[in-house]
């Protein structure tokens, strides 16, 4: 594979969410609003390059036997970073209260601890480092998609800008709750199995 | 090199934790004043919010601002009623009493320690107290702005750390909730002072509001936690009731 590839492929045709099926739980969880989803995207993006990145420079010292334990550890540190750098930027101030736990759980996001066993541990670190960002760029894009929609349909607004008028759109609150966010993957995952790749399908 | 050795992985793992333990210091000491500063901004918003000022879409300069403007005088007050000290109100150095949870443990007699309880007052003579407890996930805490008659509710704010989206967490995003406070008369010297009640206020009860339905332990402890800041302000507010009939006796 191309670096080329490496980077682009997750994205859309090994989408992480929609081919590898990982990092469904917190999909479901912070795609309520436009803005949580933005941030969410960009800090799985953050960390999963960096932690394959990390990785994969520390790849030819690591006792083999701690192998999880450090992966764990470093994860945990970036982790840790972006939180404290959401809290200290007014901006994002409110969103990472908003999200609270689920930026801490990108710890057992299955997607970054997934790509350093499957590719950092066994490449150089630029590779890695496109690899991880085209996978959490992958997960982002779902994300966006599936809280593009939620918040469209169940709050009437985009960025908490109103646009379907509550006077004429009563919001669906069924849209809000999780399983809605459940049903709508289901439903990316059947497009893009439809038109994408159809070698996923089952013959 | 053996990188399976057991010495090599020991003083691997440990210079693994010792580098993170080290950046992870170095960013919470750097990043500290930035969080603290937000903060600061998002309690003074709560605040205002409670007073019924919109705050929806200010920056934290602006809120700031804000408060500068609409702020008479601030204090700390002990469990007597008696003013402690002065806190400042000044546009580039406003004071804010933290330590709400020690101060709570202190009134609940828990340990904790007294951090002093505070009072804000705005202009236009509206005092705005703080209230904590506990809800079911974790702590629950709010302003009450009170009108100058000492027992009129102007307003109220309320916030959590993780009460159940949908259900606990309305008390804060649900402006129904809230607004059912405005209006509302503290009844001091009853027990309660003020009620939650579950099922519904009956009409009439000038110092009792719905409680949420299907988040009655929230609304408990929401109305433990106003309770029981209201029972530590009491004699502070008996004071300013007192001295509001005698000057009226004196007319």
């Amino acid at each position: 594979m191309t670096l080329k590839e490496t980077f682009l492929n997750p994205i859309l045709k090994g989408n992480p969410i929609t081919v590898l099926v990982l990092g469904i739980c917190s999909s479901l969880a912070v795609t309520v609003t436009l803005k949580g989803a933005l941030v969410m995207a960009l800090s799985v993006t953050v960390v999963c390059g960096l932690s394959s990145l990390v990785m994969s420079l520390l790849r030819k010292g690591i006792p083999n036997r701690v192998r999880i334990i450090v992966q764990l550890v470093v994860v945990a540190l970036l982790v840790i970073l972006v939180d404290q750098i959401l809290k200290s930027i007014e901006v994002t101030f409110p969103i990472d209260k908003q999200l609270s736990v689920y930026i801490g759980l990108i710890i057992t996001n299955c997607i970054v601890m997934g790509r350093i066993e499957a590719f950092a541990l066994g490449n150089n670190p630029f590779a890695s480092l496109l690899d991880g960002l085209g996978n959490g760029l992958g997960y982002g894009l779902i994300l966006i998609v599936v809280a593009f929609f939620r918040e469209l349909l169940g709050s009437g607004t985009l960025f908490g800008i109103t646009v379907l008028s509550p006077e004429w759109y009563t919001p669906n609150n069924l849209v809000i709750l999780p399983p809605f966010a459940l049903i709508l993957i289901g439903c990316i995952i059947w497009i893009h199995r439809g038109v994408i790749d159809k070698d996923l399908q089952e013959k | 090199m053996n990188t399976n050795g057991n010495i090599y992985t020991i003083v691997y793992t440990a210079v693994i934790v010792v580098v993170v333990a080290g950046i992870l210091a170095a960013a919470a000491t750097f990043l500290k004043p930035a969080q603290q500063a937000n903060i600061k901004a998002e309690t003074i918003s709560q605040m205002l919010q409670a007073a019924q000022f919109e705050t929806a879409g200010m920056n934290n300069v602006q809120k700031l601002d804000k408060y500068a403007g609409e702020i008479d005088r601030a204090f700390t007050i002990d469990a007597r009623g008696a003013k402690v000290k002065d806190l400042n109100v000044s546009r580039n150095n406003i004071e804010l009493v933290d330590g709400l949870k020690a101060q709570n443990y202190a009134l609940a007699g828990k340990g904790g320690y007294s951090v002093g309880l505070p009072v804000y007052i705005l202009k236009d003579g509206v005092t705005v107290i703080p209230c904590y407890g506990a809800g079911l996930w974790g702590p629950v805490w709010g302003y009450l702005a009170i009108e100058p008659d000492g027992c009129t509710i102007k307003g109220a704010y309320f916030d959590h750390e993780s009460e159940t989206a949908g259900l606990g967490a309305r008390i804060k995003d649900d402006a129904a909730f809230r607004s059912q406070f405005v209006g509302k008369k503290i009844a001091w010297g009853q027990e309660p002072r003020f009620d939650i009640i579950k099922g519904g206020a009956p009409s009439g009860q000038q110092n009792a509001i719905d409680a949420i339905t299907g988040a009655t332990m929230t609304s408990n402890g929401l109305k433990g936690a106003i309770n029981n800041w209201l029972k530590a302000y009491e004699p502070y507010f008996n004071g300013i009731i007192a001295a509001k009939t005698a000057e009226e006796e004196k007319k």
